[in-house]
């Protein structure tokens, strides 16, 4: 079997897997036995990881668990091509926002089929779950006008299945200008029976706030608001509680309509706030899909951290089947009984000396992406 | 106003406590060893980069560029810790009263150089605040953020020079003999394990990939070697974190020469996000000539602190000290270390 062949079984098996859970059925397979055949994969198609796996002493052979797969650093994409196909084969690119100084991460796709069946069913079963044709409004740019943000393609896929005929324009954000006074007429001209999925990163919801003053631009009951992302110099930074207080007041939303997103540009799956399916989970709470596991580790070793315990976040995504099926972030995350807290990244350490650090020299100037 | 030589003579001073503080150094090694995580090798290694000669041409060029102030407060907040040497100096030409905190993670070398040089006009303080320092100067060493919150604090009038936070870069021409190259350069590396802004981080080596990957395992043999004389200290929870994180993040960009206590790594392109921590961590990169290294760090020359080459011809940003390799760690105490501009004057009310 070629490495094509190989990566369209994985494909169809990952697929089976989103299938089962979006028809509410088991499992086709366990997570593990899918995971080691992904990694095992990856370890002979990607240069790069087969080079890590050796530097860690990690035998993909004798992988028999999802942990036995060393995690790819996100920093990776930016330094290297993490797939599993010659670039000509990529479909979809996926870029992170940049600096001056360094490269964009890169996530290409062959077959985004599985990254699209992946948003979806988990966004239906979380995000959308209980809302009947919502009207779907994006603070943000569509696929066409930024074809390389991975958050721009998941809205776009949101916007095409859940809103297909929608009334009026869906994407406010516009050459990365806010389009507020479309915002307004759209809002204004939905039947108030018919509730609204707002989609926004976190820096757009800010430049909203800040632009409508003491405004509201109501959405009808029932409507939601999907903030993520941070802020990455493009918006006076604002504290989470703060935010989730004035867009649940600028939109005539309940707090607890405001839900978040946690994702990124290098994986497949996405993870959102336990609050959408279970309304006693405590805010910054994320459930994973069944595809997908976050798991706490050390930020040395990298070892799972007990239950509990606060570590930096190792996520699995079995979507992930033509790049890394495991990532390591930067990001804290602790396992708590209904998914996982997110907890930011650790503030920095006081310095020991003047060698310059890393984060410091590429934040010093950060380029818009 | 104090003379030239009048200054001069009080830089010297304090080139003879240094002196005095180095001939005794074994009574507070072990409290530096303890503050800094230096092994104790790793200090008395250090302690060779305390300065305690200087000719009077370096001195009167340090003077030149002290400039004068009626006080200068100095700031000590991340810095090697033979640093404050050359602070006191700079401080101590530019003004007939100075006041120092030292700082507060690492304060003996501090102490024991004022307490030593016994100069009236020096005083040691551990006041944190700045908002009521008396006209003059603030010369603060530390990250771009610390500097900024000085500078926003200070009494209007009072001028701050900031020294930041930097790093080394080794440029390794086509005709140097590469081990000995790659021992000179193993040197300048284990120093302060690595936590000096003169501290090499990137080492380009003019020529083929084969050529680089024989100087990677050479200066490999040389950190190895370092490693039984001088070991590598304890590295922090952060520090570490940064190490596990690069030695995961290069095998995607290249090779990876490796021990618990040193690794390099060789990769065929540059980039920023592969420029690796501290902790005797260094990066190779061919490139086709000392010109294609000065392109590709062009992005990056406000963090150059230092350029070390086997050839004296090498370019390099226009501030950056330029030194021989294994001599990166030792520029003569002519100046600040830091000699780009964002170390400049920045008056409070500019």
């Amino acid at each position: 079997m070629s490495l094509l062949e190989e990566s369209d079984a994985l494909h169809a098996r990952a697929r089976a897997v989103i299938t089962a859970f979006a028809g509410g059925r088991a499992m086709p397979e366990p997570f593990d036995a899918l995971a080691v055949d992904v990694a095992r994969f990856q370890a002979r198609a990607v240069p790069g990881y087969a080079r890590l796996c050796a530097a860690r002493g990690a035998d993909p052979a004798a992988f028999a668990h999802a942990g036995d797969a060393p995690a790819v650093p996100t920093d990776a994409f930016k330094v290297a091509s993490v797939f599993a196909f010659a670039p000509s084969g990529a479909r979809v690119v996926f870029r992170t926002s940049g600096t001056t100084v360094g490269a964009r991460g890169t996530h290409a796709m062959r077959d985004a089929g599985t990254y699209d069946a992946a948003a979806l069913a988990f966004g239906r079963a979380t995000l959308a779950r209980d809302m009947r044709e919502p009207a779907v409004l994006v603070l943000g740019p569509s696929a066409a006008e930024a074809p390389d943000s991975s958050l721009a393609h998941m809205c776009s896929s949101f916007v095409d299945a859940f809103d297909p005929h929608p009334a009026g324009p869906a994407y406010f954000v516009h050459g990365g200008a806010l389009d507020l006074d479309g915002l307004r007429a759209r809002v204004a001209a939905l039947a108030p029976s018919r509730p609204v999925l707002l989609l926004a990163t976190s820096f757009a919801l800010v430049h909203l706030l800040d632009a409508v003053g003491r405004e509201r631009i109501a959405l009808p009951a029932g409507s939601r608001v999907m903030q993520t992302g941070g802020f990455k110099g493009r918006s006076r930074e604002v504290a989470p509680d703060e935010l989730r207080r004035g867009v649940a007041e600028a939109f005539g939303v309940p707090e607890a309509a405001v839900a978040g997103e946690y994702g990124m540009t290098e994986l497949s799956s996405q993870f959102w706030e336990a609050k959408l399916v279970d309304p006693a989970a405590p805010p910054a709470t994320y459930v994973e899909p069944p595809w997908a596991r976050v798991v706490p580790v050390d930020p040395v070793s990298l070892a799972p951290v007990e239950h509990g315990a606060i570590g930096i976040a190792r996520i699995e995504d079995l979507a992930n089947v033509d790049s890394a099926f495991a990532v390591v972030t930067q990001d804290r995350v602790r396992r708590v009984d209904r998914g996982f807290e997110l907890l930011g990244r650790m503030p920095g350490a006081a310095p020991r000396g003047c060698s310059i650090a890393i984060d410091e020299m590429l934040s010093a100037k950060d380029a818009p992406s | 106003m104090r003379t030239t030589e009048e200054r001069i003579a009080d830089v010297r001073r304090l080139l003879a406590a240094a002196h005095a503080v180095h001939a005794d150094r074994a009574r507070i090694a072990p409290a530096i060893a303890a503050s800094t995580e230096l092994s104790p090798e790793g200090v008395e290694l250090g302690f060779d980069s305390l300065e305690r000669e200087a000719t009077d041409a370096e001195l009167r060029g340090l003077v030149a560029v002290a400039g004068d102030a009626p006080h200068v407060h100095v700031v000590l907040s991340a810095n090697v810790f033979v640093a404050p040497l050359r602070a006191l100096a700079l401080a101590r030409a530019a003004s007939p009263s100075v006041s120092i905190r030292p700082s507060p993670r690492d304060p003996i070398l501090t102490r024991a150089l004022v307490v030593t040089a016994r100069d009236p006009a020096i005083v040691l303080t551990d006041e944190r605040g700045v908002s009521r320092i008396p006209p003059g100067e603030v010369h603060v060493y530390g990250r771009d953020a610390t500097i900024a919150a000085v500078h926003a604090a200070v009494p209007s009038g009072v001028t701050v020079r900031g020294h930041g936070a930097g790093m080394g870069v080794a440029v390794v021409s086509h005709a140097c003999d590469l081990q000995e190259a790659a021992r000179a350069l193993a040197g300048d590396v284990v120093a302060f394990d690595q936590r000096g802004c003169l501290s090499p981080r990137v080492a380009f080596v003019l020529g083929s990939s084969d050529r680089a990957n024989v100087f990677a395992r050479a200066l490999g043999d040389a950190l190895a070697s370092w490693q039984e004389r001088v070991p590598r200290g304890r590295l922090a929870g952060d520090e570490l974190e940064a190490a596990a994180r690069w030695r995961d993040v290069t095998p995607f960009a290249g090779s990876l020469h490796a021990s618990p206590a040193y690794a390099v790594a060789v990769v065929p392109a540059f980039d920023a996000y592969l420029v690796p921590p501290p902790g005797r961590h260094v990066l190779v990169v061919p490139v086709p000539d000392a010109a294609s290294a000065a392109d590709l760090l062009a992005p990056l020359a406000q963090h150059v602190v230092a350029v070390g080459s086997d050839d004296p011809s090498t370019p390099a940003p226009p501030h950056a000290r330029r030194s021989a390799l294994g001599a990166m760690q030792r520029p003569p105490l002519d100046g600040p270390v830091d000699l780009r501009p964002s170390s400049g004057s920045v008056p409070r009310d500019a």
